[in-house]
């Protein structure tokens, strides 16, 4: 499908001791919500990190929206909104005093939203609480809160669904689909997520990194064709696995991921097929690339 | 919209199916605009992506128009395409009860059979 990007970035390069993240070529269509997927120690926070300008010791080029402007540019990082797995406000602040000082950082910042926001996600606003003092998952909502308050164009959500408890993840989908919606098109989100299952029904998008690379991507209804389950009697599971992707032996059968394309050279095995979930496509994608054994 | 995340039927294909029905039947008239695909989206909680396979499988069966940052309207459905759209549902349940005549070991003469009959009880 042929989209707009709202980043696009082109031979970025950042060397760590024992670590390289080495992308050719990134674009994140632009009007959709995109999930970055891959296992502790991919890359994911790093890839996040020179995508936000958090970090900006690397090599390559990236641009942002429709005039491909750089992150220094005028009023680019205001057209973002971003929340981290640490959180990014001083210790001592207060759920108000955050409210103040982003009204103070960020032109586009509605205080009555971000009220609002606190309220639909249960932050205990308005008590004197420290930033410090809050859970793990009350400290992500009120990031969520902050982010979503602003007038964006754009969100970078490190890791949001982690520290949310079930409720919250459905939430946060309902408020990134809301996002989208109010955008009609100008607005996009970039995640990054462990939480495939409870993120699938708001990820349009899925780019799967391991060790610095971008191993699979693309839109979802696409990935759910390009790959399909199998699954099929003990007895064929060795001729099976030379066409699999990958597969899950058992004394009672296989059960694994193929590539659609190479469907028909299982023609003549009992094998029942089905459309993999996102999730499916991204541990067997992760399976065949991880160096764990 | 009644969407069943476990029917083995994909998501987008049971929007398109019953817009389709909602379209065919008349509920949605000619002219009239499909809800935005991510206000869909939003409404029955599902990614913008399968929305927008939903419309665009529409589009391709001629049903609906994209308009270029307005959004997908209604065609004029003349009686041949309307025929047409509903003989291609008959071909796709005849295919239907001809695998589940296979798994059942029926022969061909058998289905006929059982389809001359139900014809002959005149239930339609």
């Amino acid at each position: 499908m042929n989209t707009d990007s709202v980043i696009k970035a082109a031979n970025l390069k950042k060397k760590f001791k024992g670590f390289e993240l080495s992308i050719p070529e990134l674009e994140i269509p632009k009007g959709f919500a995109t999930a970055l997927i891959g296992e502790n120690g991919a890359g994911k926070t790093t890839l996040l990190n020179l995508l936000t300008g958090i970090r900006l010791d690397f090599k390559g080029e990236i641009s942002y929206f429709d005039n491909r402007e750089k992150i220094s540019a005028g009023k680019v990082q205001e057209r973002i909104g971003y929340t981290g797995p640490n959180s990014f406000f001083l210790p001592n602040w207060t759920v108000s005093q955050v409210e103040e000082i982003s009204e103070l950082l960020f032109e586009n910042f509605h205080k009555d939203r971000f009220e609002k926001l606190c309220e639909e996600l249960s932050i205990p606003f308005k008590v004197t609480k420290n930033v410090k003092d809050l859970s793990d998952g009350n400290r992500m909502k009120l990031m969520l809160a902050t982010a979503f308050a602003r007038d964006t164009e754009l969100l970078i959500l490190d890791e949001p669904a982690s520290p949310l408890d079930p409720l919250m993840r459905d939430k946060l989908c309902d408020m990134i689909r809301e996002y989208l919606d109010q955008g009609n098109g100008s607005r996009s989100v970039f995640f990054s997520t462990h939480n495939i299952a409870d993120m699938e029904n708001v990820t349009d998008y899925a780019i799967i990194l391991e060790h610095g690379n971008i191993v699979e991507q693309g839109f979802v209804e696409e990935l759910k064709e390009k790959y399909v389950v199998v699954k099929g009697e003990a007895e064929d599971a060795g001729a099976a696995g030379k066409v699999l992707f990958t597969i899950h032996k058992g004394s009672y059968g296989f059960e694994g991921i193929c590539l659609s394309e190479k469907l028909d050279q299982l023609a003549g095995m009992d094998v029942s097929v089905e459309t993999p979930t996102l999730s499916q496509i991204s541990v067997a994608v992760m399976k065949v690339h991880t160096s764990l054994q | 919209m009644k969407l069943l995340q476990n029917s083995g039927v994909p998501i987008y294909q049971q929007i398109a199916d019953q817009l389709r029905a909602e379209i065919l039947g008349g509920k949605l008239k000619e002219g009239d605009y499909l809800p935005s695909i991510r206000g869909l989206a939003k409404d029955l909680k599902i990614s913008v992506i399968t929305t927008m396979k939903a419309y665009e499988q529409l589009e391709a069966e001629g049903l609906v128009t994209a308009v270029q940052g307005k959004g997908f309207y209604i065609n004029a459905q003349d009686s041949e395409m309307l025929k047409e759209q509903h003989m291609r549902r008959v071909e796709e349940a005849l295919l239907e009860a001809i695998h589940a005549a296979k798994i059942a070991g029926m022969t061909d003469r058998e289905l006929q059979e059982t389809l001359a009959a139900l014809q002959d009880e005149k239930l339609f």
